[in-house]
């Protein structure tokens, strides 16, 4: 068995729990109670997806595509600052 | 084996349909902030289904505007105005 | 033995260790009563189920020589991710934590004693 075989057959053995995965993290992002429950659930996804992506990229053999894991876990902490500073400055506001 | 396309086309078609939920709560939400979080879910999606198309260049550009700018500006918005949407 | 054999060996060993956390992380963050439980959950699937497991695939994309040249790119892309994710998956996670704790957004619904309410409520009035 060649180290191709091997690395291929192990991602497809990965993929589906990945996918099971998200599927859980898409649920309570779209029916959590509160925003900092959604941004929570949003942030841990998307982080597992960048993970995610750089094994579909060994997995698709195209070296490509692996800098859009670095811009997807910057700017998903973007998002998350932004919510936060929304909550802060609502509570000094008032 | 599972041949590559039939799985690129099978977690599309489970994007597809995320990205059309999200969309819909997103516009028929209330809170204007949990609206803004429902449309970071669907460009979250969207940027997934770019990486599956193959078009990393796309998402590259699509990521910064979808996920930073825009929630940011929005945000931005709903702090200068009310947050629940009115009847 | 091949040492390209070692480097991918060790790499799936972190990425299914990662897959795991990934997964227990996944159903805490469906199950846990409420937000600040639920922290837990987002720091297992973060540090757990993304910084290790994108250090196995740096590690795969090393020990893979059908990926060419560009492999070494694909490992330093990894690592470079890996860090980013580790410096600021906590950091936002914290962030988030203390502005909802200080708007009052996440209720503690199962709550024993909250100290640090107590201290806060004592301090303004």
């Amino acid at each position: 068995m060649s180290i191709e075989e091997q690395v291929t057959t192990f991602i497809l053995v990965v993929l589906p729990i990945y996918i099971a995965s998200f599927t859980l993290y898409v649920v309570r992002a779209l029916k959590g109670p509160t925003v900092p429950d959604m941004v929570l659930a949003i942030d841990a996804m998307t982080y597992d997806l960048a993970a995610f992506l750089v094994v579909l990229a060994i997995f698709f053999r195209s070296p490509i595509l692996v800098p859009v894991a670095i811009v997807l876990a910057l700017w998903v902490y973007a998002l998350d600052i932004y919510v936060a500073k929304y909550l802060e400055s609502r509570e000094m506001g008032e | 084996m599972i041949a590559p396309q039939t799985l690129v086309f099978g977690i599309l078609a489970l994007l597809g349909l995320l990205s059309m939920v999200a969309t819909y709560l997103a516009v028929t939400e209330r809170d204007l902030v949990k609206a803004v979080v429902f449309s970071a879910i669907q460009s979250t999606a969207y940027a997934f289904m770019y990486y599956l198309l193959m078009a990393p260049d796309i998402v590259l550009v699509y990521v910064p505007v979808a996920v930073g700018l825009y929630p940011a500006v929005i945000l931005f918005l709903i702090k200068k105005t009310e947050r629940f949407e009115g009847e | 033995m091949d040492p390209a054999w070692i480097l991918v060996i060790l790499g799936e060993v972190l990425v299914a260790i990662g897959v795991l956390c990934d997964l227990v992380a996944a159903i805490g963050m469906l199950r846990f009563p409420n937000f600040y439980v639920r922290l837990h959950a987002a720091t297992v699937g973060t540090i757990g189920g993304a910084f290790v497991p994108l250090v196995g695939a740096a590690l795969i994309a090393a020990g893979s020589e059908f990926l060419g040249v560009y492999r070494w790119f694909m490992a330093g892309a990894a690592l470079v991710t890996a860090f980013l994710v580790l410096i600021l998956a906590p950091a936002g996670s914290h962030a988030l934590a203390r502005a909802a704790h200080r708007s009052r957004a996440a209720v503690v619904k199962p709550k024993v004693v909250d100290h640090l309410e107590e201290d806060r409520r004592g301090g303004e009035g």
